[in-house]
Order: structure tokens, then C-alpha cells, then sequence
């Protein structure tokens, strides 16, 4: 047991932050947000710098990719990056071109990246099929904090993926969502604590209130217990029952983190010039995946508890 | 980062699990229905440390100095994850191995080293602990109970509330105000008083927790020596304080409600419900609870093992075993259904203990207020 990072991993997560340090400008992806695109200046430079495949390197594991995929999604910068450097590495065994977008057994209606997926991970009956595009989808417009798109509902042909693809994209894609909604409930949850401390009403600032700091506190407790659901998760492979754990409490929380940051920074937050919306209006999406935390949560008491299943 | 256990700890948890199923006997549930302060379980309490003390167990986390083997903060886990995994068989005594005989290492005179540490690590002997009064709870710091100076000793009067193990202590490890003059942590001392001074009388408040489960304890003129007093006079605060970060890693909360859950599970296994979307989905939940009150746990026992300064991750952990506890005691009391009635039936024992868990050693509220302040950087009302 060691709850702290090792050199190694500290190593990779400064190096991360640097490069996010100099990459990602939230004005800009402001405006992407609104628009509809993405960061493909950010998705370059982190393939460019080796990070997408981060788990397949030999010193490496998931625990550096669930790393990544946190630091990425905390900071603001919009790219596919749990399906860059989790979901595709781990069904495909190699960084496949991107934006990838994942569609779900029976998927209709549009799904993030749909518009410029150059990859598509299509989950059959049976079986995962890698689908290349060329960015064809149509695009979507969307409220939501990720570009949309609508693929085609018979995308056919593709690389079949291994015998134990289907189960295999269920856990990865579950720790993927897992270390997605961490970072950028984290990202919302900081900026929130920074507006209560700076926000003055009744002479005071808001943040000293005490039906205030309870909810915060409250917070807290479930981001950070995400944080440790997704790493141990990573450390034991993606193993089933802990990515179904892992992503349960992870879009439960979002749900809440998503209510209270909205309601203690008040209209502001509702607003484009508050920053609030680049983490929050993410999080709606990242719970509809997979069939949220309802399908997290049944498939959580499956793997513990034992009846059939697919996961 | 590592999350698996050491193959030698993993090892050391077969073997205590396989002791206690060996020493626990057959109508040990029965025996746990009040509690880890019960009667049933204190006497079988002392049995049980004194098999643990004679294997060197019971007070491994010591220094060796003090007759332990100096074992990691991890292994002290395992044993509180076993113990608790079988409600806490040691009983009262945990509290005794885990802080109160720490707090006399630090603080004791030779005289009370002497006097109190064998017994503790022979698991021989029952405290106590005088902190609460009516006045004062959450804030512990507007205690009145008064050991006035005279001569040599010191004079006790006032009250003690919410006591449990009383009925069965030998000492009580008693927070007290020297100073008649002072106010809030000022003026504090702390007196290890044998229960059978005279002056001492019980009360038992009847509660809904269990029997015998709550007291009042009053000192009436009781009168005990300068010698019983552990620490400087007048500066007791900080010897509480200090003394309770031994405990900070705490009963483990998690493992009982671990169990629980587990159990649960089965019993909606063998009735059909675990066909059940709606039940599986909320066992699902539940779990994800109780990972959460263990993970935050073990960033408090990291710490611990690193010899790092107390930091909120013990009021993280502590707010997110609270519900653990009490999510876990709801779904099971719904799911074994009316089978729950029956006072000292699993899911009714599991019930009362959750009733508690949020007020017990601390409400939660002051651990948020802790963590909005320590952690958040909340300013001050």
C-alpha cells in the first residue's frame, strides 16, 4: 500500500501539466465551446508529446493514462481525451487516429466527437468493431460543453476487435468516464470555491456562510472519494466490479457537483463570461454514456455479487 | 501508487481471520447485539485480547519499547479491518491498545507507565472516557466538570454524559477543568481516575441505541491524587488533541458496513430480489459508498504510516464512513424487511449502530465545519 504518487508518475503528471500550461488558453476554448469544435491544436500536441499512449509504454500504466485523463479534463482543455489515451489504447493496443467516438450498443441520436471522429469504436452483438472516418458526421448543435455529431446508424465494416472486446470496452470506457468526470468536476468545484471566497453579499464573502461551506465540504468529500475510486480502479487493471464502482460514484456526483456549483455561483455562472460552463456543461454528457450510473451501479452489485452479465 | 497489500500483511490477515473464527463462538451474533459496549461482548472481550496479547497482537502497533513490535501503520489496518469485519470482538478494549495507552507513552509519569501499560497491553483492564458533559458536546471546550486543588489531590465535581463501557471500566480517562478561573481550552487538565474512587456515581439513560448503552457519570467530592494527572496541569487541551491522533485512523467503520452490505447482498440473493434492477442498482450505490469511506480511510492511514503532520483527510474519512454507516444500515434494514423488527436481529443491530454514526466521537458538522476551513480555505463567519 502507498497512497502517494512515485517519481515516475510525478514526472509524467509535471510534464502533463506543463504542456497544458502552455496549450490550453480557456478564452479560446471558450469560443470553441460555442461553435461547436474542438482543441485539435491541444489533441496534436499531446499525441506529438507521446501522452495518448501513455498506458501502452512498458514503465507506464493506467494509473499515468487515469492521470492524464484528470489533469486534461480539470484543465479545461476540450479533446476526446478518455477515449484518446483509455478507451481506444485499451481496445485497440495502439493510439488510433482521432477524435474517436464511442457508440454504444443500439446508440441513436448524437454522440460527442460525431461530427469530427476520424475513429469510431462501434459496439455490436458481440463483438467491437474499429470504423476510420474521415470526419463525416453531421454536425449537431448542442447546448452541451462537447462537440456533437450524428454518425450514420449502419457505420459497417471496420477492424473487429478481440473476442473480449465488448467487455473489455465496457470496463475502459467505464474507467474513462470515471477520470473524465473527476477532472472536470474538479475544475468546476475549484473554480466555485474561488467565486465564494471573492463573491461579497450582506457585507460578507458568501463562502464564509455556513450552509455554504457545508455544501462545498460536502463536495469535496465525494470528488476526492471519486479520485481515489478512479485510481485504485486503474491500478487493478480496469478490473470490473471497481470501474463499475468507479463510474457510478463518479456521474452520481456529477449530478450533484453539476446543481451546486451552478447554484453557489449564482446567474453568473449561467453566463459564457463566467468559466463555470466550460467543466459543468460537460458533466450531463459524460452521465449519459454507457448508460449512466443507473447501468454503472447494476453492473457494480453484478460483478460483486454475482448473476449474469455482460459486464 | 499501490494499492495492493504487502504479501506479508495478506498473509498475517488469513491468519488472524482463521484465529477469530476459531475463538469466535457460535452464537456470536447473538453475543454483538449491543454493541461493541455490551455486556456479553466486554466479558468476552477480555478473553479474547488476553489470546491476542499472548500472540503478540494486541498492541503490535506499540513501540517496542513498550512491549510492541513497532508494526506499520498498515498492519494496525488489517487487525481494526478484521476486528471490525466481526464487530469488534475486542470491545471496549480497542479504544484502550489504539489511544488511551499511546496517550500515556507520550505523556505518562514512570509511575503511570508502570501502573497502566501492562494492563493495557494484557488486555486486562476496561476504560472509559469522561469528555462530554450537558453543556457541552460538539464543544468540548466549554467543559465545567472542576478538579479543584487541595494539597495533593484534587477535588472532582460535575458530570460526565453519553459514557458507554462505564458499567465495566476501570479507569476513565477524565477531561476536567483545573483552572476554575479559565475558559475554553485554557485551563484544562486530564486525570486517569480509577472508577472505584469513591464520589463516583452511574446513571444509565435509556436510549434507542442498545441497553446499558448510554450514562451519566457524576462526581460528587471525589477525591484522587495529583498523581492520576497525565500531563501538565491547566494544559490538558493539548493532551487530548495529541491523544486522539493516535485514533485518527479510527474504528474501521467501512469493514462493518462492507460486511453488512455483503450480507445483505445474500439475503436479497436467496428471496429473489436480486433479479432486481431496482435492488441491484441500489446495492451498486451502496457500495460505491463504502468504497469511498475505505479509500479515504486509507489516505489517512498512509499519512499515518509516513508520520505526517494530521490533515483533513482524517475529517474526510471520517464524514464519509458516517455514510457508509448509514447508507448501509437503511438498504439493509429495507431489504431484510420485517424480519428487522426484532430487536437484535442483524439488519435491527446494523440499524441502531447507524443511527449513531454521524453524532458518535463527533458530529459531522464540525467535521465539515473542519473541512471547509482546513481543506477549502473557507473564511471564518
Amino acid at each position: 500500500m502507498d497512497l502517494e504518487l512515485n517519481e515516475d508518475q510525478r514526472a509524467v503528471q509535471d510534464a502533463v501539466a506543463a504542456l497544458l500550461a502552455k496549450h490550453v488558453d480557456l478564452e479560446t476554448t471558450t469560443e470553441l465551446a460555442a461553435v461547436g469544435d474542438f482543441d485539435a491544436a491541444l489533441r496534436v500536441a499531446l499525441d506529438e508529446a507521446g501522452f495518448l499512449g501513455l498506458a501502452l509504454e512498458d514503465e507506464t500504466s493506467w494509473l499515468d493514462a487515469v492521470l492524464l485523463v484528470e489533469a486534461v479534463a480539470c484543465s479545461g482543455g476540450l479533446v476526446d481525451i478518455g477515449a484518446a489515451a483509455i478507451v481506444g489504447p485499451a481496445l485497440c493496443g495502439r493510439t488510433v487516429p482521432g477524435p474517436i467516438a464511442v457508440l454504444e450498443r443500439g446508440h441513436r441520436g448524437p454522440t460527442r466527437f460525431g461530427a469530427h471522429a476520424r475513429s469510431v469504436l462501434v459496439e455490436g452483438e458481440d463483438d467491437v468493431r474499429l470504423v476510420g472516418v474521415a470526419a463525416s458526421g453531421e454536425a449537431v448543435e448542442s447546448n452541451f460543453g462537447w462537440p456533437v455529431g450524428r454518425l450514420p446508424d449502419d457505420l459497417a465494416g471496420g477492424e473487429v476487435l478481440g473476442a473480449d472486446a465488448v467487455a473489455r470496452l465496457h470496463r475502459f470506457w467505464r474507467l474513462a468516464i470515471a477520470a473524465e468526470c473527476v477532472g472536470a468536476m474538479l475544475g468546476a468545484f475549484q473554480t466555485t470555491v474561488e467565486y465564494v471566497k471573492q463573491r461579497r453579499q450582506f457585507g460578507r464573502p458568501i463562502g464564509s456562510f455556513q450552509a455554504i461551506q457545508h455544501r462545498l465540504a460536502e463536495l469535496s468529500v465525494l470528488i476526492e472519494g471519486g479520485r481515489w475510486l478512479v485510481y485504485e480502479a486503474a491500478h487493478f487493471d480496469a478490473d470490473p466490479q471497481r470501474v463499475a464502482v468507479a463510474a457510478a460514484h463518479a456521474t452520481a456526483t456529477a449530478e450533484r457537483v453539476f446543481a451546486e456549483t451552478h447554484q453557489l455561483t449564482g446567474a453568473m455562472g449561467y453566463t459564457r463570461e463566467h468559466l463555470l460552463h466550460l467543466w459543468t456543461m460537460r458533466l450531463p454528457v459524460l452521465r449519459l454514456e454507457l448508460g449512466g450510473a443507473r447501468e454503472h451501479r447494476i453492473a457494480a452489485a453484478r460483478a460483486r455479487w454475482g448473476s449474469s452479465s455482460d459486464d | 501508487m499501490e494499492f495492493d497489500w504487502s504479501p506479508e500483511d495478506r498473509a498475517y490477515r488469513e491468519e488472524l481471520s482463521a484465529f477469530l473464527s476459531e475463538m469466535l463462538p457460535d452464537n456470536w451474533q447473538d453475543l454483538t447485539r449491543e454493541g461493541p459496549g455490551g455486556a456479553d461482548q466486554v466479558v468476552f472481550s477480555e478473553q479474547l485480547c488476553a489470546a491476542m496479547a499472548e500472540r503478540g497482537w494486541l498492541t503490535q502497533h506499540w513501540p517496542t519499547e513498550y512491549g510492541g513490535k513497532n508494526a506499520s501503520a498498515w498492519r494496525h489496518a488489517v487487525v481494526g479491518e478484521e476486528m471490525w469485519e466481526n464487530g469488534e470482538p475486542r470491545g471496549p478494549r480497542y479504544m484502550t491498545v489504539n489511544w488511551v495507552g499511546p496517550a500515556i507513552m507520550q505523556f505518562g509519569t514512570p509511575e503511570q507507565k508502570q501502573l497502566h501499560l501492562q494492563r493495557i497491553s494484557e488486555g486486562s483492564v476496561v476504560w472509559c472516557q469522561g469528555f462530554s458533559e450537558p453543556e457541552a458536546g460538539s464543544d468540548l471546550a466549554a467543559l465545567r466538570t472542576l478538579a479543584s486543588r487541595d494539597g495533593d489531590d484534587y477535588i472532582i465535581n460535575g458530570s460526565k454524559i453519553w459514557t458507554s463501557y462505564v458499567d465495566h471500566a476501570d479507569f476513565c480517562f477524565l477531561v476536567v477543568r483545573t483552572d476554575p478561573e479559565s475558559k475554553g481550552r485554557q485551563g484544562i487538565s486530564v486525570l486517569l481516575v480509577p472508577m472505584e474512587t469513591p464520589g463516583i456515581e452511574l446513571r444509565e439513560i435509556p436510549g434507542l441505541l442498545g441497553k446499558k448503552y448510554f450514562h451519566e457519570v457524576f462526581f460528587d467530592n471525589c477525591r484522587v491524587p495529583t498523581s492520576c494527572r497525565l500531563g501538565p496541569e491547566d494544559e490538558g487541551w493539548s493532551v487530548v488533541t495529541r491523544a486522539l491522533a493516535f485514533e485518527r485512523v479510527g474504528a474501521a467503520h467501512y469493514q462493518r458496513a462492507q460486511r453488512t452490505l455483503d450480507e445483505t447482498a445474500k439475503r436479497a440473493g436467496e428471496v429473489g430480489m436480486l433479479d432486481d434492477p431496482g435492488v441491484l442498482e441500489r446495492l451498486g450505490a451502496a457500495q460505491a459508498v463504502v468504497d469511498v469511506a475505505r479509500l479515504h480511510t486509507y489516505k489517512v492511514i498512509d499519512e499515518r504510516e509516513k508520520d505526517a503532520p494530521p490533515s483533513p483527510s482524517t475529517n474526510l474519512a471520517r464524514v464519509s464512513g458516517t455514510w457508509a454507516v448509514r447508507t448501509v444500515a437503511e438498504l439493509a434494514f429495507e431489504l431484510f424487511g420485517y424480519e428487522g423488527l426484532e430487536y437484535g436481529s442483524f439488519a435491527d443491530s446494523y440499524f441502531r449502530l447507524g443511527m449513531w454514526a454521524g453524532t458518535a466521537s463527533g458530529t459531522t458538522e464540525v467535521q465539515l465545519n473542519l473541512i471547509a476551513s482546513r481543506h477549502l480555505g473557507l473564511p471564518r463567519e
